[in-house]
This record gives C-alpha cells, structure tokens and sequence, in this order.
C-alpha cells in the first residue's frame, strides 16, 4: 500500500468495502438475474415506439418524401435535424472511452462502456437518416464507389455528403470495434461465471476465447491505445464533417468557418447530456451506485460545462459576426436579430434557455453534485441541442437570399413519428444490451480498485497519518 | 461416405450459385425500374386510347405541315405523261450533289435496278424476279423519274416514305447521268 502514492485531495472513485469478488457480482447481477416488471415496462414503451416509427419510415418510402413536412425551399428539416443529433450524441461515447484514456483519467472506467454503447446505439439511428431522407433509398448504394456497369460511374468526392458516408460509416466501424475489444476480457468473466449450458456457449462465442494472459494484456492494452489514439482524431473529424454540410453551402447562417470546431463542442456537450441521462437512471435500476459515484456525475458535469461554454461563446461569435459582417443576409441567421424576433423566435429562444441559461447552474456545486439536479439538466441540453440543430437548418432555409422563397415548416406527424421510433429503438438497443452486456467494464474498474477504492484510499490514508 | 455426400452438397450449392437465372428469350428482371418506361407516348408505341392502337397517328388529309410541298400529279398514267412533260428539278445546279444521290442510289435503288442502272441488280441476278428494264431501254425524263419514285410503277413500290424531296431528286439526277453514262 504504502509504497503507491495518490493524493490524499483526489476522491474515492469506487465506494464501498469492495474487492474485486464483489465487483464481479455486482457488474454480473443485472445480467445474472431476471428482468423485473419496470423493465419490461420500459421495454414494452421503447418496442412500440420502435415499431410505430418503422411504421412512419415504411410510410415515406412507400408513399415518398412528401409525407413530411418538407417544402420546395426547406428540403431538410426534421430528417438532417435529427441526424446530426444522434450523431452528436454519439460522440461522448468515444470521447470518453478514447480521449479520456489519452489523458488517463480514471473516472471514465465506468463509465466507458456504457458511453460506447449509447454511442454505437445513437450511430444506429442516425444512419438510419441519410437512408430514408433520400428521395430514393433504394438506389442509395450509388453513394459507394463501386466498379460498375455504367462505364464504372463514381462518386463526386467533393460533396461532403458523401465525406458523411465514409465518416460515418468508419465512426461505428471503429467504435464497434473498440467496444467489442474492450469488451472481450468481460465477456470472458460472464462466460466463466455462467451456469446455464446456453449462456456460456454465448458468451463463449462473444469472448473470442480471451483467456487473460500476460502477453494477451498487454497487447490488448497496445491495441486499446492505438485504438483511443485513431479514435480521438476520428470523433473530431466526424462531426467536422457532419458540420462540413453545411459550413460548405453558401446559405447565409451556415457559411460559417466556425462550424467545425463549434460542432464538434456541441457534440460533446449534448453526448454527456446524454450519457448523464442514461446513467442517472441506470447507476439506480442496476444498483451500480457504488461505481457511478457523485464525482463521476460531477466530473461530467464540468465537461458539460467546459463544452457548454465553448458552445455558448460559439452562439456568441455567431451573433456577433452576423452583425459585424454588414451583410444584410446574416440578419436572418439562426444567431442573429431576425431569428429572435421572426417566426422560429420561440426556437431561437428554447435553444438559449435550454443550452445557456439552464447549464449555467452547474457553476454551483451543489447542483452539479446533485444526481438529480444533474439529471433534469441534462435534458435540458438533450432539448436544447435538438434545437440548436432544428434552428440552424430551418430557421436558415426559411429566410434564405430570395425574399420570395421565405416560408415556414411545419412538421407532419411522419417526421415526428421517426424522430420518436429513433428514440424508441435507441431504447430497445439500450435495454437489451443492459440486460445481457456487462455494463461496466470491470476489468478496467479492478484495475483501479485498489488505487482508487475507497476502502484502500481509507487504509493508505490511515497510514500518512 | 460422408465426406463423399459433403462434397457433392458443396458442389451443388457451388453449381446453383453460379447458374444464372436468365431467360435468353424474355426480358431479363429489372431492379428498381424508376423511368425505364416512357410516361410521354413514344413514336412507334403501342397505343390502348388512340385509334389503330399507336402512338402514330397519319395527319389529317390535305393539312400541309411546314417545310413540305405537296404533290399536285395522279396516280396515274395522266398523271405519270404529265410529270414526264412538265415536272422539272427544282434543285440549282450548286445543290446537285451526285456522290448523295449516289449514296441514295445505291442503298434504294441498285438492289434490283443494279450498280449502273442497266437493270442488273442482286435480286434479279439470282432471279428472285424479273423484268427489271434497263434505263437505257426506256423513255423517260426526270420528271417520269420522280413520279416513279413517288408512286411507283407496276412492280416497283412507292418510295415516298423512304426518301424525302430533295432526296428524291438527288437520286433523279443521279439515274439520269446513268442512263446517259449507258447510252454512250
């Protein structure tokens, strides 16, 4: 013990009496066991919210785009909305399992798992997107460079549609893979605790028979690295080029050099948003309080903050330019004059109380402490993010450089039933997959047990004293 | 045996899967046809609305369409000596093109009339049918010529549809310098 020195100042990361027996049980438990009845519930919600939007989305395909609200003038609205929403969510994940392990923060064990998850799950749905807002999805394939019959037809690679299909496909490639990686050693732990023939040949097959030897380790830690290392330039540039739709077009409010950088903040600020939403309710249902602890919350909370801020100054700089510019177009920008007063007011202003106002209460430490607290603001900027993309593509395509091509959009209840079996199917995945996947990687929680437990720092503690 | 029943399996899934499906004599299955098919009526479509059920439909009789001039001589043999007295090449000198009218010639004309006009084409040498004249042998003028390809004459058919005016007297100034070319 007292050969290891932490400092005393830094908190317990896991709570409780644990040894590493413990944490196994404790991370197996929910696996282990049967789901109770508010499981299902949930379950049951997400399944017919899921089905409801493969409804919507059968709808459009069959019948066309014009079952959504889209106009001659809007062409994205919900669709790309929603898009860059999920993506966006989606980046926490890899930011906490990639960049955080660069920077060797510890809280992020556990975490990780869970983040990667939502991350993979949140890819899903935005995928889905660019698929069903194509006019025609079945010839969707035309976006791959694929030899062909028509005199080997390419792609342009100069739209950044086209950069989303390779960003985002190698995004969940990558995550998957990462994911997958991390989760063979406790895979293996599952497998070697099952005592149902079918379970362990599952988890047999899933752990890739990872036997946990010294050389399989320590290339597993290389690999892990190397993979955090590809992963964190790659979560930057997807959201880049996500950003790149628009900050490439010549609309007024989306020609903006500010996009990547502010994107990619805002991506983060919504992703642990969102795995602040996720965890608050799984760290009670799956008894993990011990693990996912006050500091893990309020450390998350300050990267809310941090990417919160850089957002609201973002928000700023828009504004600010829109004005400074002296163009006469940026004065109908979703960050500027005519957007608080015009039509979408009510939007521009959900998205500066849910995405400034309302996060700025995490400065008080009590409320960024606070597992509720924390919880209510995290949907907050769920909400507000949401908005922040909902103004910058409809409020910009409604004014455009035409006076004669102003106009509104409205929303059917198509875009808004595929906005809600995205959620639903999110939810599907989430469920199942805290039901049957280890939701903390406790291997890498066993590995700071002892530096971090709160039993151990008690005892090192006791013994400077 | 097993190993045997295996291998045939193998093979029969490795046969199936390289077996195409397709039927030399129907049209090959289409994937997604989107506008293969014309929503516009097209010129030689099949036509359920329209009268003889195409597309095509003749023009109304005695309409003249833009850039045409109507053919004032009979279908007869009135009409045949009046076209061989009166009817004259309306093209100049400098819109003779004898190497088209030749062109025309030899891809209307010179399978029964033959390459020199002399009624020695590929039909008749091997005697599909006879009685193809030489144009040395007859009277005519260009007139007669250009009623002939008009109307055609006892055997030979119009061929007004397959040539259009200044085509037709392309090929009449063409016959003409053969019939002088078999006269010498």
């Amino acid at each position: 013990m007292s050969s290891h020195y932490e400092a005393p100042i830094r908190e317990p990361l896991v709570l409780g009496d644990k040894s590493y027996h413990d944490i196994t049980v404790d991370i197996a438990k929910p696996i282990e066991g049967k789901a109770n009845k508010n499981w299902y519930i949930a379950f049951t919600i997400s399944l017919i919210a899921f089905l409801w939007g493969i409804g919507c989305i059968s709808y459009t395909i069959g019948t066309g785009i014009g079952v959504w609200g889209l106009n001659k003038n809007i062409g994205w609205a919900w669709d790309i909305t929603n898009f860059v929403w999920w993506v966006g969510i989606g980046h926490a994940g890899t930011l906490i399992s990639a960049v955080l392990l660069l920077f060797r923060q510890r809280w992020r064990m556990a975490i990780n798992r869970s983040a990667e998850a939502m991350t993979i799950f949140a890819v899903f749905q935005a995928g889905l997107f660019p698929l069903i807002h194509m006019g025609r999805p079945w010839n969707g394939y035309w976006v791959l460079p694929i030899p062909n019959q028509f005199g080997s037809l390419w792609v342009n690679f100069n739209s950044p549609l086209l950069w989303d299909v390779f960003a985002i496909s190698t995004y969940l490639s990558v995550s998957l893979v990462f994911w997958w990686t991390g989760l063979l050693p406790d895979f293996a732990m599952l497998r070697d605790r099952a005592v149902k023939p079918f379970q362990k040949k599952i988890y047999a097959l899933l752990s890739f028979g990872w036997s946990g030897r010294a050389k399989d380790w320590q290339r597993f830690e290389e690999v892990s690295l190397v993979l955090a290392g590809l992963a964190t330039p790659l979560v930057l540039s997807v959201h880049t080029i996500v950003s790149m739709d628009f900050a490439t077009s010549i609309n007024p409010g989306w020609h903006s050099t500010i996009f990547p950088p502010y994107f990619v903040a805002g991506a983060i600020f919504s992703g642990f948003a969102m795995v602040q939403t996720l965890l608050g309710i799984m760290r009670k249902v799956t008894n993990l309080e011990n693990y996912i602890t006050r500091l893990h919350v309020e450390y998350m909370n300050m990267v809310i903050m941090l990417t919160g801020g850089i957002v609201a100054v973002a928000y700023a700089s828009e504004f600010f330019i829109a004005w400074y510019t002296g163009s006469p177009y940026e004065n109908f920008t979703y960050m500027s004059v005519g957007a608080a007063t015009g039509a979408y007011g009510w939007a521009f202003w959900s998205l500066i109380l849910f995405n400034i106002l309302i996060p700025q209460f995490l400065w008080i430490r009590s409320v960024r402490r606070s597992f509720i607290g924390s919880f209510l603001i995290s949907i907050a900027i769920n909400i507000g993010m949401w908005f922040e993309r909902f103004d910058i593509i409809a409020i910009v395509l409604s004014k455009g450089h035409l006076p004669s091509t102003w106009t509104r959009f409205e929303p059917t209840f198509v875009d808004v039933g595929i906005f809600i079996g995205t959620i639903g199917f999110f939810g599907v995945l989430f469920l199942l997959y805290a039901r049957t996947f280890p939701v903390i990687a406790q291997a890498e929680v066993k590995s700071i047990m002892k530096v971090s437990g709160e039993n151990y720092k008690k005892l090192r503690d006791g013994n400077h004293e | 045996m097993k190993n045997s029943m295996t291998k045939l399996a193998v093979f029969l899934l490795v046969a199936v899967a390289f077996t195409s499906c397709k039927d030399n004599t129907k049209p090959y299955v289409q994937f997604m046809p989107d506008m293969y098919t014309s929503v516009a009526y097209e010129p030689y479509g099949e036509n359920n609305v329209l009268p003889n059920g195409m597309d095509s439909q003749a023009p109304v009789e005695g309409s003249i369409a833009r850039g045409q001039v109507p053919y004032d001589y009979t279908n007869s043999n009135d009409g045949y000596e009046a076209a061989k007295k009166e009817l004259k090449s309306p093209l100049s000198v400098h819109e003779l093109d004898s190497e088209k009218g030749k062109a025309l010639y030899t891809i209307y004309c010179a399978v029964c009339h033959g390459k020199k006009g002399d009624g020695q084409g590929d039909l008749v040498k091997r005697e599909k049918f006879l009685g193809i004249p030489n144009y040395k042998d007859r009277d005519i003028t260009e007139g007669s010529i250009y009623h002939v390809i008009m109307y055609g004459r006892n055997l030979m058919g119009s061929h007004a549809s397959q040539l259009t005016g200044s085509e037709r007297w392309q090929v009449v100034n063409y016959v003409q310098k053969l019939r002088t070319d078999l006269l010498k």
